[in-house]
């Protein structure tokens, strides 16, 4: 009985339309008539597109077509985060494990050339899954810790599809398996540019932010010279280090063992650091400053020195906003680490580059999706900790 | 004793504390009230340092407090402000033991101290100590605050606009509690407000302020009875002076032999609370009993109408 006199006192008896949800249904239906993975004969031939009912036996194809369908119909009936995120996720799993599948059934046993790629119906229905799983995980309200425990274990699935082979006849891992031993040599070399370029930063931007905290006649010069260097591109930033470290290498004793020339890593690490810098102090900077007033008249009336009261105070009442900086600079560089493999810095972008160069969407997929990954990594994992560290001073 | 000698503090030109001389007997409760921009929490600032004097000196028990670093000088202060500015990353035990850690006490006599003061301020140690400041209300949160001030039992207590930040009644609640704590330990305490009810509730000695020059600094009766200036006067307030007046006597000190119907008042009550009662009750005469609930007497209506009086 109180069912209809609720039904009836709230005007509509018709469910209401999740708008997201509208929008990742039309996705994965527009996806459905998209090619599904495209098959080359080489490696950099022209490739044909194929859809999903010619990419792969019938049966799977229905079997993945179903976990997309479902998702679709959840993303626009269901309101419950927690069925939407496992409907997302099985969506998730029926693309990936659909194109590993596609790559084995389509592979040629006669050509060992042949290429076989997700293709743009993949990449759509992909997003669209990937977006119903967020917007779950977002509906609901993950703690720090929670978001945490979710980052790990997308990271573990992702580690586990490439570990059990179910992708070894797709073309992206054909490329990486040719070039195993430079993927992870770079990958070290990108890492090494984007956090170690970060601690430099750290090392030299906390301390230049607090003299600009307490200095007021630093701050403003400061950051407006940080803020011009934050403006030049990076391509030009790397070309205009090419010359004073060329010269420092010719020129000064040890310079060049130590490894600093005109090209390749050294101009890499200071480009990034230099960008590095202006995050780091700008913020550093805004944490101490948005510290409350009683409570810094408060520690200087009760007897704190100066140091004392930056130490046990100021800092750690500044630190969510300090880590922010963080956030945003390791993020920011794993990104632009890509750029330094142009001057011989190394890193990722070397497959981007020759990708580019021959024209091989794997390679360049190679080169791109791994810094995407991470930069999207420390994004979620940064921010958790930035969540934590603001605890205790809600 | 505290001795403030032609005490000055110049920004841009403009002195916002101007020659003040006054004189601070140890054990008393003084409070300096002004309107804002009256100079009165610089004047207090530059008791501990926080603001260093243009010229002039404050003397603490006979020494010069600029002979000191400033640092150390703090540490010898107690310091409550408005809004408390207690730590928010640091628990209340942490938060009061502020100062006894700066020190260097050991770690038992800290907390022994900590745990003596929040049962001084009705905190219970078991439930408040690991809470931090967000997690008190606004009245724990200021008791907090003054604990934390008085942690390393200071001689000398500052507090500027310390119950500002407070709802009314609460606010009574502590001051009264302000009031017998004092009494208790003997601080001397030094309290800036622009209140002058508050002040005339809680100080032994007022000093007034205006445009950075101390007008009047008497006792509260002979603020209320002889405002020095016109200024002082409008402070006051000509409705509200009777009524300030009659919260500085008791119900005791105006008792008749006698006797009368109705609920008895507290002989410790103050005669603005008595005139409340009787008003309230519609009563002319209330008996008054002392705090064993023994009879006294009685208190009429008219004879405290007579101590809400101008004194001639």
């Amino acid at each position: 009985m109180t069912t209809l006199a609720d039904a009836g006192s709230d005007g509509s008896t018709l469910p209401r339309i999740d708008r997201l949800g509208v929008v990742i249904a039309i996705l994965i239906a527009g996806s459905l008539a998209l090619p599904f993975v495209t098959f080359r004969p080489t490696r950099i031939a022209a490739g044909t597109g194929l859809r999903l009912f010619d990419a792969l036996p019938a049966v799977v194809a229905m079997a993945v077509a179903a976990g997309l369908v479902a998702a679709l119909v959840t993303a626009v009936a269901s309101h419950r985060p927690v069925f939407r995120l496992a409907l997302g996720a099985l969506a998730l799993a029926a693309l990936a494990l659909g194109a590993g599948a596609a790559g084995a059934f389509l592979t040629p046993a006669d050509n060992p050339y042949a290429r076989i790629a997700p293709a743009s119906g993949f990449w759509v229905s992909l997003f669209a899954g990937a977006m119903l799983v967020t917007d779950a995980m977002v509906r609901l309200k993950l703690g720090p810790v929670g978001r945490l425990v979710a980052l790990t274990i997308t990271a573990a699935l992702i580690a586990a599809l490439f570990a059990s082979g179910a992708w070894s006849h797709l073309s992206l891992i054909a490329e990486y398996r040719s070039r195993a031993d430079v993927f992870w040599r770079e990958a070290g070399a990108h890492l090494m540019l984007a956090a170690g370029s970060l601690a430099a930063a750290l090392v030299v931007g906390l301390p230049l932010g607090v003299l600009a905290y307490q200095v007021r006649a630093v701050r403003d010069p400061l950051i407006n010279v940080l803020n011009i260097i934050q403006t030049i591109p990076s391509m030009a930033l790397f070309g205009m280090l090419i010359a004073p470290l060329g010269w420092i290498a010719a020129n000064v004793p040890g310079a060049h063992a130590v490894g600093i020339r005109g090209i390749g890593m050294a101009p890499a690490f200071l480009a990034l650091f230099l960008y590095s810098l202006l995050p780091m102090v700008a913020n550093t900077v805004v944490g101490l400053n948005g510290v409350s007033r009683a409570v810094v008249d408060a520690a200087r009336g009760m007897g704190l020195t100066e140091r004392q009261r930056l130490f046990q105070v100021e800092m750690p009442l500044a630190l969510p906003v300090i880590l922010t900086g963080i956030r945003i600079v390791l993020v920011q560089n794993i990104g632009l680490a890509t750029v330094a493999a142009l001057i011989g810095g190394g890193g990722f972008g070397v497959f981007l580059f020759q990708g580019l160069g021959q024209t091989a969407t794997d390679l360049i997929l190679l080169g791109a999706l791994p810094p995407v990954a991470l930069a999207f990594a420390a994004a979620v994992g940064l921010d958790a900790v930035v969540e934590l560290s603001g605890k205790g001073a809600a | 004793m505290i001795e403030l000698s032609h005490l000055t503090k110049v920004y841009g030109g403009i002195a916002v504390v101007n020659d003040v001389n006054m004189t601070i007997e140890a054990g008393t409760l003084t409070v300096i009230v002004g309107t804002s921009g009256s100079g009165k929490s610089t004047l207090l600032r530059m008791v501990n340092r926080l603001i260093e004097p243009t010229k002039g000196s404050v003397f603490i028990e006979g020494r010069d407090v600029s002979m000191l670093p400033a640092y150390e000088l703090r540490r010898s202060i107690g310091y409550a402000i408005q809004n408390h500015g207690l730590f928010p990353h640091w628990t209340v035990a942490r938060n009061i033991a502020t100062v006894p850690m700066l020190l260097g006490w050991d770690r038992k006599k800290v907390d022994a101290r900590v745990e003596e003061l929040m049962e001084l301020f009705q905190l219970d140690h078991e439930q408040f100590a690991g809470r931090y400041p967000h997690e008190l209300s606004g009245g724990q949160q200021q008791r907090v605050g003054v604990a934390r001030a008085m942690a390393a039992k200071p001689a000398l207590l500052l507090m500027d606009e310390p119950f500002g930040a407070l709802d009314p009644i609460i606010r009574a609640k502590a001051q009264a509690d302000l009031k017998a704590i004092q009494r208790r330990t003997g601080t001397t305490i030094l309290l800036v407000t622009h209140d002058m009810a508050e002040a005339v509730h809680l100080g032994d000695r007022i000093a007034v302020m205006d445009a950075g020059h101390l007008k009047q600094y008497a006792p509260a009766a002979d603020i209320l009875a002889r405002p020095a200036d016109a200024f002082v006067d409008d402070l006051i307030g000509t409705v509200d002076r009777p009524f300030h007046y009659l919260t500085l006597g008791t119900v005791g000190s105006a008792v008749e032999p006698g006797e009368a119907d109705g609920a008895p008042l507290n002989a410790d009550a103050s005669l603005y609370e008595g005139l409340g009662a009787l008003l309230w009750s519609g009563r002319k005469t209330a008996p008054v009993v002392d705090a064993a609930g023994a009879p006294l007497g009685r208190v009429s209506l008219d004879t405290i109408a007579d101590r809400a009086a101008r004194p001639q």
